[in-house]
């Protein structure tokens, strides 16, 4: 009998612990997640209420000093360069973690690990564009370098002494949940969080276009998408004068394009409307007659930030700004006698190559009159409770051949290979090492000599006067129309014979009109000597901001700060009054029907959140689009139709043009009846909404959210920010993209900085810094960002010495 | 008496090593604790049981209150019950159960190893 009562408690018992310690399907070990001391409940404290006044450092010469203020920003204090940043990895580490490694296994093509067999396409695209592949490409260009080596060594060893120093109770709670535990991160990991930006920032419609010119016609394509906008408002001053002599290129004497209907799934691009500003005012402009210069990269609102503030100081410099987790410096920031910022300069980075195989197996491809050699890359997608995932991905000059009968595609012979500059040799840690110390102009543009990828628009200002704006990457010389459509691998004039020389990138410096600035629109003017296109340019926000700028006089911080918050639609500016005239109103006689009316006729065009207008304005637009456009939908093809600049015009210039009219319908249509019709969508979509949600003001229909980068964690998420904005609005704050970092200084005997992003310094979702600051953002607050001293403890949050 | 005794030690052992260690290390130090005070296994379950238990609400309780966090609401919505409370609950019968198995399983462990009595009133 005693044993018998042994052997039950025993079975029981072990049963039990097994049981709670393993994962069941998607749910964790139960005792690792809610034992209180080393499961989700530790996870619970704020970064305050575990701080430390001493943490055990190793490797460092002298012993490093970390403020934190109120917000939880630290502001460091090293010795030295390699000190400075081996504090910065394990800083970075103990609030970001999790987002470190998950953003670089994401960008490696290794979230299967984590997550299971649902990211093997995921990653399995991310492999075959090459993310992986640049970035050692990448880091064999930073090694080359001892100095820039050495640092991303420090910047690596102190993550992983933090990695190391971690319990099961100071794990991130994402850990616990997918139960797994960070490995060590390497240099690589850097390198690959940089590629992690360049695929979010770059992306190309080629194989859109290519279907489009199939289906159109090139004559039709190019009045549908010409080359440049009538109002061309570009980032470098249509006045200036190029004084150099541009590097010559052979163009193919007849272009043939591959003829294909390509019925392919594109790879995702960047969400239309994502994109940034930055600008800089000279003194003579400013009341204070200092400079003032403003950032704000709009990306994707998740939470994790994508950004992290720090203030890095040496004995020789003071930086402040944004940093991106895993990267080193400082982004977007100023230090003592300079500032600078970033904007998307995207320029057709990536093109498209019919690769011609020699035979099945794609050993060897067509070049010229020579068959040349491909490279196999086999790529083993480790999976979560499964075996390994293999896939041979086919290596040609271009790059890899993302398109086979493997991967998107039913077709035996669609082979394309994909060329982009983020699979180059790169200095970008470079770049931000040097920029984080410049003294002036020439510091800067030393700095940006570094820089390849994803091409930016630099702004820049300094105490001593300069404004400047310079963008850079690493930009292929291309003749007219070259990389617009999926080109013809094996005739070389089709490839990139030459790069622009750096110093033929398109800058300015101190110009006549008082101010430099960006918002992802055109570069430049007509006359500037190479090609310049790509189909993603601004024609809005880039417009409403030089037209500001252009008429302030006297500007102080403040007006900075307001124009970043700036909410005027400039489009529905633009298209309203276009579409009022079109639309016939005798038509529409409900009550309903004269309300939305009269709302839009008596509207100001700022896209506030309490306004109602731009939700109207928003959805009628968006209706009319789906009218003109329904046949264009209805090709079983990946297109893209006309952006909405070219649309007003066509409505406003050419509103019986043939390309409203449908073929396939008795009547004949034109822009009018896409208005009207479209106005008729509108009121059935806004009974709906109105039945269903009741308030259509503009914040409750936009529904601004910032979500965790996990998506099925809802509840570490922000649902409906009250915001203004919206794409193409300087404020440009849509559902899910928006300014992920504002930043205004204004430089002088000590920078007179502020800052704000939609998040909080810390990862953990449990911290009361997670989210803080998402609140007073929606509001175009700002937090003090101003330097400070290692003396300066006032209302510090907490202090802490590494050593 | 003892039932107190051993509820008392059984709080005393989760508090001091669980900190420190896994959950099972604990399972282990319950089951000898509960092996030398020797109560009957119904009683030792109970002894067990509640100790644990009584820690695991406190702790979480305490945890979830001095922190002020949103995290045991958000993580009661990721999981799909009620609130951060229902969590404190649910964590509480873990620690239930998690102690009373292992003092039961202390308690007939020496039930097993203490010689039969028979042989007392003998010679």
């Amino acid at each position: 009998m005693k044993y018998i009562s042994l052997i039950v408690s025993l079975i029981l018992s072990i049963g039990f612990a097994v049981l709670i310690s393993r994962p069941i399907d998607s749910v964790p070990p139960l005792a690792g997640l809610l034992d209180p001391n080393h499961g989700f409940w530790q996870n619970t404290l704020s970064e305050d209420q575990i701080a430390e006044d001493e943490i055990d450092l190793e490797n460092l010469s002298a012993p490093v000093k970390v403020i934190y203020d109120e917000d939880l920003i630290p502001h460091v204090f090293a010795e030295n360069e390699l000190d400075l940043y081996r504090a910065q990895g394990y800083i970075t580490a103990q609030h970001r973690l999790w987002q470190m490694e998950f953003q670089t296994h994401a960008a490696a093509g290794r979230l299967s690990e984590i997550v299971g067999p649902v990211a093997i396409e995921l990653d399995r695209m991310n492999r075959r564009k090459g993310l992986a592949f640049g970035a050692e490409k990448g880091l064999a260009g930073m090694s080359s370098q001892p100095e820039v080596e050495a640092i991303l060594e420090a910047f690596s060893d102190g993550v992983n002494q933090y990695i190391n120093s971690l319990s099961s109770a100071t794990l991130p709670v994402e850990y616990k949940i997918l139960n797994y535990r960070p490995e060590p991160w390497t240099p690589y990991k850097s390198a690959l969080l940089l590629k992690y930006m360049a695929d979010m920032l770059m992306g190309d419609a080629d194989l859109q276009f290519s279907n489009l010119r199939k289906i159109l016609g090139q004559e039709m394509v190019d009045k549908l998408f010409p080359y440049f906008p009538e109002d061309n408002d570009p980032v470098i001053e249509a006045e200036r004068v190029w004084a150099f002599e541009p590097i010559e290129i052979q163009a193919p004497d007849s272009t043939t394009y591959p003829d294909d209907l390509l019925v392919l799934d594109p790879l995702p691009a960047p969400e239309p409307g994502i994109g940034s500003n930055n600008w800089a005012v000279a003194g003579s402009k400013t009341k204070s007659g200092r400079p003032i210069l403003a950032n704000d990269p709009h990306l994707g609102l998740n939470l994790p930030s994508i950004w992290y503030s720090m203030q890095l100081t040496t004995p020789e410099h003071s930086v402040k700004g944004a940093t991106l987790p895993g990267a080193i410096g400082v982004i977007s920031g100023f230090n003592e006698n300079i500032a600078w910022g970033v904007t998307n300069a995207t320029k057709d980075a990536r093109d498209w190559y019919k690769i011609t195989f020699k035979d099945e197996s794609r050993r060897q491809y067509k070049f010229g009159e020579e068959w040349r050699d491909t490279e196999f890359r086999i790529e083993e997608i480790k999976v979560k409770g499964q075996e390994s995932f293999i896939d041979t991905v086919v290596y040609t000059h271009y790059g890899p051949v993302v398109y086979d009968k493997t991967f998107r595609s039913d077709r035996q012979d669609v082979n394309f290979s994909l060329k982009w500059t983020a699979h180059d040799e790169s200095q970008e840690v470079k770049t931000f090492i040097l920029m984080n110390k410049a003294k002036n102009h020439d510091d800067y543009n030393a700095a940006l000599d570094n820089y390849i990828a994803p091409p930016q628009n630099f702004v820049f200002a300094a105490k001593d006067g300069d404004i400047a704006m310079r963008i850079q990457g690493k930009f292929p010389v291309k003749w007219e129309g070259q990389g617009r459509f999926f080109m013809d691998g094996a005739d070389p004039l089709m490839d990139w014979q030459a790069y622009i020389p750096f110093d033929q990138n398109a800058s300015t410096l101190n110009p006549e009109r008082g101010f430099v600035s960006s918002a992802n629109q055109h570069p430049v003017d007509p006359s500037y000597p190479y090609f310049v296109w790509d189909r993603s340019y601004e024609h809005y926000r880039n417009r409403r901001l030089n037209n500001q700028l252009r008429q302030m006089n006297d500007i102080t911080v403040d007006d900075m700060k307001a124009l970043q918050f700036d909410d005027y639609y400039l489009h529905a500016a633009e298209a309203l009054p276009v579409m009022m005239e079109l639309l016939d109103e005798s038509k529409f006689d409900s009550d309903d029907a004269k309300k939305y009316i009269q709302e839009l006729k008596s509207w100001d065009f700022y896209a506030d959140p309490n306004q109602k207008a731009p939700t109207l304005f928003y959805i009628w637009w968006d209706k009319v689009d789906d009218e003109v456009w329904k046949e264009w939908y209805a090709w079983d093809a990946p297109i893209t139709t006309p952006n909405n600049y070219q649309m007003v015009s066509l409505m406003k210039n050419e509103p019986d043009s043939e390309i409203f009219d449908h073929g396939n319908t008795e009547n004949v249509e034109n822009a009018s009846t896409h208005v009207n019709a479209g106005f008729e969508s509108m009121l059935a979509r806004m009974a709906e909404w109105e039945a269903e949600e009741g308030d259509y003001s503009w914040a409750n229909y936009k529904r601004t959210s910032v979500r965790h980068l996990v998506p099925q964690f809802e509840s570490f998420s922000v649902s409906n920010v009250y915001t203004g904005g919206g794409r193409g609005i300087l404020n440009a704050t849509s559902e899910r993209h928006g300014a992920s970092w504002r930043m205004v200084v204004e430089l002088g005997e000590q920078p007179n900085a502020y800052g704000i992003y939609p998040g909080g310094q810390s990862g953990n979702p449990g911290s009361r810094f997670y989210s803080n600051m998402i609140n007073r953002w929606s509001k175009g607050e700002y937090i003090d960002f101003s330097l400070r001293s290692v003396e300066d403890t006032q209302e510090a949050l907490f202090t802490t010495t590494l050593n | 008496m003892k039932f107190i005794g051993l509820t008392f030690l059984v709080v005393l052992v989760v508090g001091i090593i669980n900190p420190f260690f896994p959950f099972w290390i604990v399972m282990i130090c319950i089951g000898v604790v509960s092996a030398l005070i020797g109560l009957p296994g119904f009683v030792s379950f109970l002894a067990g049981a509640i100790g644990m238990g009584l820690v695991w609400v406190g702790q979480s309780f305490y945890l979830s209150i001095y922190s002020g966090s949103d995290l045991p609401q958000m993580m009661s919505e990721l999981i799909g019950v009620g609130s951060g409370m229902t969590l404190v609950a649910i964590t509480g019968v873990l620690g239930f159960i998690i102690g009373g198995l292992s003092a039961w399983s202390g308690s007939a462990l020496r039930s097993a190893l203490k010689p039969t009595p028979d042989n007392i009133y003998k010679g």
